[in-house]
């Protein structure tokens, strides 16, 4: 399966929500539900699936799907 | 300033209608700014209309006056129309906040026995899933769909294409049931509190004394309208008054708030600490070279605001920050900081003409200055609630002598000045949402591994107070990064994203009375490293 189409299930099941169709370029601004406490949900269910952990610092700079995407894969395949 | 014309009372027709009768139906009411930031403006006649047409179709669709529905949306403009529209109609409007879970949804409407809900496609899963525990449940409007699903789950544009512009509000008695907001207690369900369209004077009111709009002013209040503030600062009180809002459908983002400010010229700003603290924390760079010289005003409300936020903002934006202090019973601003008051950073501030609070003792005495109780609040206020739906003995539990007993504690000063000091229940205040212990508790032992919970608010730099679980597992489980998952993801969409516990902890038993019922105060007196007082109830 595709990085993004496991990421994609990921956010289907963090938000509830079975349309949601992630691209790089999708913010917290396209999915409803996606705020700040939220986010931490999306977090730790990302390092729990991928088995990676984000330092605080990665965090702040996420701005958008594309840059999880990118940190993500930068960590499995290191 | 009056606002009844007549004996009309009505919001919705206060807020639309009359303002075009002022001759302010081509004054913009609101401009919406998308989550992409995208402008529309709308006018108050566009309000009027589009309001209309909702209440057209709630009357073609059976409704009648004292119906219940609610909306479960974001923000959006369809918030506006629903709720304005549902208001002229006299059917009573719901609001509630578009992260709630199934449990909390389930909790609501049921009952509420809400004959119809507003809600967009992306939420609809939730309320489909316990349709069939609604049996009252009979419409529900879908705003992002083009055409009726079925015979109960309808298109919102479609209903309104079909329906008249044109609608007269009924002449509406002050007593009139009005707004619904559910409050969560520290047990038992969440509470159904009812306003009256009666409020509306209050609101108005304080827009004016103490947010201090007027026609002029460009407004930005950054509530959801799934709580108090945003309806009753988000929508009645500047609409009463013919007042211009911005309304963003974004979340948040210090830049583009930033932008928002200064680029849609807001003159009165209404916020939330834990807001305000987020910008505090941001890199002080992000704000120079932003001009804000249209704003006049910043105030806030949720939680109890600290000098720290207060200094922050003399320094970056050159502005106080003025803590107002209401609860969803009151309906409005009872104590507050406001222009012309001198501002004591962490103080509530005075109250207004006309609100009468009291320092009680447990006992009912009335405490004198510098003494900490019960905050009270003398009835008969105009938007004081008129009782909490289903459950009147938890209405007449919070009246005592002719006082509305509030919830919280706090002591008065010699120049009057009020200080909050905590509540006198366990309800968790984080990020200015009340959360209810039991509630979160009782979704944590749906889980299969929890055998038992204890919930508490502990202190928080950012959101004034985190939900903190006390969590034993069944002998059979271990911890485990994918039950932390599991847990979140399940407290999250059961009862909603703000009840998520921000730290799990794991425990070999979770401290009960001999009658079983959890001591959140031990807890909460170990989580502090304090001392944990009597235990000699505590169950061995």
């Amino acid at each position: 399966m595709e990085l993004q189409d496991k990421l994609n299930e990921i956010f289907c099941v963090v938000f509830d929500d079975d349309d949601i169709k992630i691209t790089p370029e999708v913010t917290a601004n396209d999915v409803d539900g996606w705020d700040s406490l939220s986010h931490v949900n999306l977090i730790v269910a990302i390092e729990s699936n991928f088995n990676i952990r984000f330092s605080q610092k990665e965090l702040l700079t996420f701005k958008n799907v594309g840059d999880l995407l990118n940190s993500i894969r930068s960590k499995i395949t290191a | 300033m009056n606002i009844i014309r007549g004996d009309q009372y009505n919001i919705g027709h206060i807020c639309t209608r009359q303002q075009c009768d002022l001759g302010r139906g081509d004054k913009v009411a609101f401009r919406w700014v998308s989550s992409h930031q995208e402008r529309t403006n709308y006018t108050f006649s566009d309000l009027d209309r589009e309001s209309n047409r909702f209440a057209n179709a709630l009357q073609l669709l059976g409704f009648d006056a004292g119906d219940i529905l609610f909306t479960f949306l974001p923000k959006t403009p369809e918030q506006f129309f629903s709720f304005l529209g549902a208001l002229k109609f006299q059917v009573i409007c719901g609001t509630l906040f578009s992260n709630f879970g199934d449990d909390a949804l389930l909790d609501r409407l049921g009952d509420a026995k809400a004959k119809g809900i507003v809600t967009k496609k992306s939420l609809l899963k939730k309320i489909t899933r316990i349709k069939d525990q609604l049996p009252s449940l009979e419409y529900i409007i879908v705003t992002d769909i083009e055409e009726h699903q079925s015979q109960d789950i309808l298109s919102y544009p479609a209903l309104v294409r079909q329906a008249s512009d044109d609608f007269t509000a009924p002449i509406t008695a002050p007593v009139t049931p009005s707004v619904l907001h559910y409050t969560s207690g520290s047990t038992g369900k969440p509470k159904g509190v009812l306003h009256v369209h009666h409020s509306i004077l209050h609101q108005s009111r304080t827009t004016s004394e103490v947010l201090n709009l007027t026609t002029s002013d460009i407004f930005w209040c950054t509530a959801d309208q799934g709580w108090v503030t945003g309806t009753s600062y988000g929508i009645i009180g500047p609409w009463s008054l013919g007042v211009t809002q911005v309304h963003y459908g974004g979340g948040y983002d210090a830049k583009l708030w930033f932008d928002l400010l200064q680029n849609e010229a807001v003159t009165i700003w209404y916020s939330a600490p834990t807001a305000l603290r987020m910008l505090m924390r941001e890199d002080s760079e992000l704000y120079k070279g932003y001009d804000l010289g249209t704003l006049r005003h910043i105030f806030s409300v949720g939680e109890p605001l600290n000098p720290e936020v207060i200094s922050w903002s003399r320094a970056t934006i050159g502005k106080d920050i003025y803590d107002t202090w209401f609860q969803t019973e009151t309906g409005g601003i009872m104590i507050t900081n406001r222009p012309g008051l001198e501002i004591r950073p962490g103080s509530m501030g005075t109250p207004l003409n006309g609100i009468e609070p009291e320092i009680i003792a447990d006992d009912g005495k009335i405490l004198g200055n510098n003494q900490q109780g019960n905050l009270c609040l003398k009835t008969g206020w105009s938007s004081m609630f008129v009782t909490y739906l289903n459950n009147e003995s938890a209405y007449n539990s919070k009246i005592k002598n002719g006082y509305y007993y509030t919830g919280d504690t706090a002591v008065r000063d010699d120049d009057g000045f009020y200080w909050f000091k905590g509540r006198s229940d366990d309800v968790i205040n984080t990020a200015g949402h009340l959360i209810s212990p039991f509630e979160v508790e009782s979704v944590l032992l749906e889980i299969e591994e929890i055998a038992e919970s204890g919930v508490i608010g502990a202190p928080d730099e950012l959101l004034y107070e985190k939900v903190v679980a006390f969590v034993y597992l069944h002998k059979q489980f271990t911890w485990s990064k994918e039950l932390e998952v599991k847990v979140r993801l399940h407290v999250s969409n059961r009862a909603s994203s703000i009840a998520t516990p921000q730290e799990i902890i794991i425990v070999d038993s979770v401290p009960k009375n001999k009658s079983g019922k959890i001591m959140r105060r031990v807890l909460k007196a170990r989580y502090l490293g304090q001392d944990t007082g009597d235990i000699s109830t505590l169950e061995e």
